[in-house]
């Protein structure tokens, strides 16, 4: 986590360690803490059956924290991450469990690495991303 | 008369508020309840005072109480819509510089683009794609964020053909 990898030791196609979270109802509870966002949507469950939603599902800043982490995790302390974009494109609920995964796409000078994010959940990706890192030079 | 689009359009696209600044500065009890959420370990982070990137509109923001006045929940709650339930689709991050524990953020909100087009949720949603600039207490560009988010009706609006707009 802390020694990351240099940028002419990347390869693209090269996987980034990914994790898995089981969204339980304490989860969901971390994640009003951690977040602070208190729309009802992500943890009053009959808000969001109101809404047409099944269940309550995890906000965007948890998301994003998932995707984030995958990269923090793999650039270590020398890395600086540049740029995260992702789609929303289904809700993540209560009492699934998804894994967070990446994967160099391209390198580029200047120390620049593209990479692809994404959330799986049940074997669909659910948010798919994309994120750029700039890596240091091995000397 | 049905929801007119065009008015809102005109009236709201390119609307911008002014610059804010986060109610508190970069501390380290928020980021460790964020890594928390994770099961992020990063000493970085927990340790040694860095805020994780995506941390920065929080930081930047007046809130998080009260939940109304967080982010740019004023400016879309101020919009015109059929509906009043918010889902977040996209989100784009840019960085530019790191930020720290002790740091103080600002932030404004501009309302990019405003379109209507029917989902599964609602035949009457309406996108709303925003763009927040974060700058630091040195009024140095720290990050840019772009939101699209969609805003719906609940079945039971839908049902009655209720409108809000």
């Amino acid at each position: 986590m802390r020694d990351g990898p240099r940028w002419e030791h990347v390869r693209e196609g090269d996987e980034l360690k990914g994790f898995s979270l089981e969204l339980t109802m304490t989860r969901m509870v971390a994640q009003v803490s951690g977040t602070q966002d208190f729309y009802p949507v992500h943890h009053d469950p009959e808000f969001a059956r109101q809404a047409g939603h099944p269940d309550i599902f995890v906000n965007t800043a948890f998301i994003r924290g998932c995707l984030c982490r995958v990269v923090t995790d793999w650039m270590g302390v020398d890395g600086f991450l540049s740029a995260l974009t992702f789609q929303m494109r289904r809700p993540n609920f209560v009492g699934e469990t998804i894994t967070a995964r990446g994967r160099v796409r391209k390198k580029a000078a200047g120390g620049r690495v593209d990479l692809e994010v994404w959330i799986e959940n049940a074997g669909q990706v659910t948010v798919p991303g994309t994120a750029t890192v700039i890596l240091p030079a091995a000397s | 008369m049905g929801y007119d689009v065009k008015a809102v359009k005109r009236q709201w696209e390119g609307y911008e508020t002014v610059r804010q600044w986060g109610r508190y500065p970069v501390e380290h009890e928020p980021i460790r309840r964020h890594c928390h959420m994770l099961d992020d370990t990063n000493p970085r982070f927990l340790e040694e005072g860095h805020c994780p990137p995506v941390m920065v509109d929080y930081f930047a923001s007046l809130g998080p109480y009260p939940p109304a006045d967080y982010d740019i929940f004023p400016v879309i709650r101020d919009i015109p819509t059929p509906g009043d339930r918010l889902i977040n689709l996209n989100q784009e991050f840019e960085w530019f510089l790191p930020v720290k524990v002790g740091d103080r953020l600002g932030a404004s909100h501009k309302v990019v683009a405003i379109h209507q087009r029917g989902t599964k949720l609602d035949p009457l949603s309406v996108w709303i794609r925003t763009e927040t600039t974060i700058v630091n207490q040195h009024e140095e560009l720290v990050a840019r964020r772009t939101n699209q988010l969609l805003v719906h009706r609940t079945p039971e609006e839908i049902a009655t053909g209720a409108s809000r707009a």
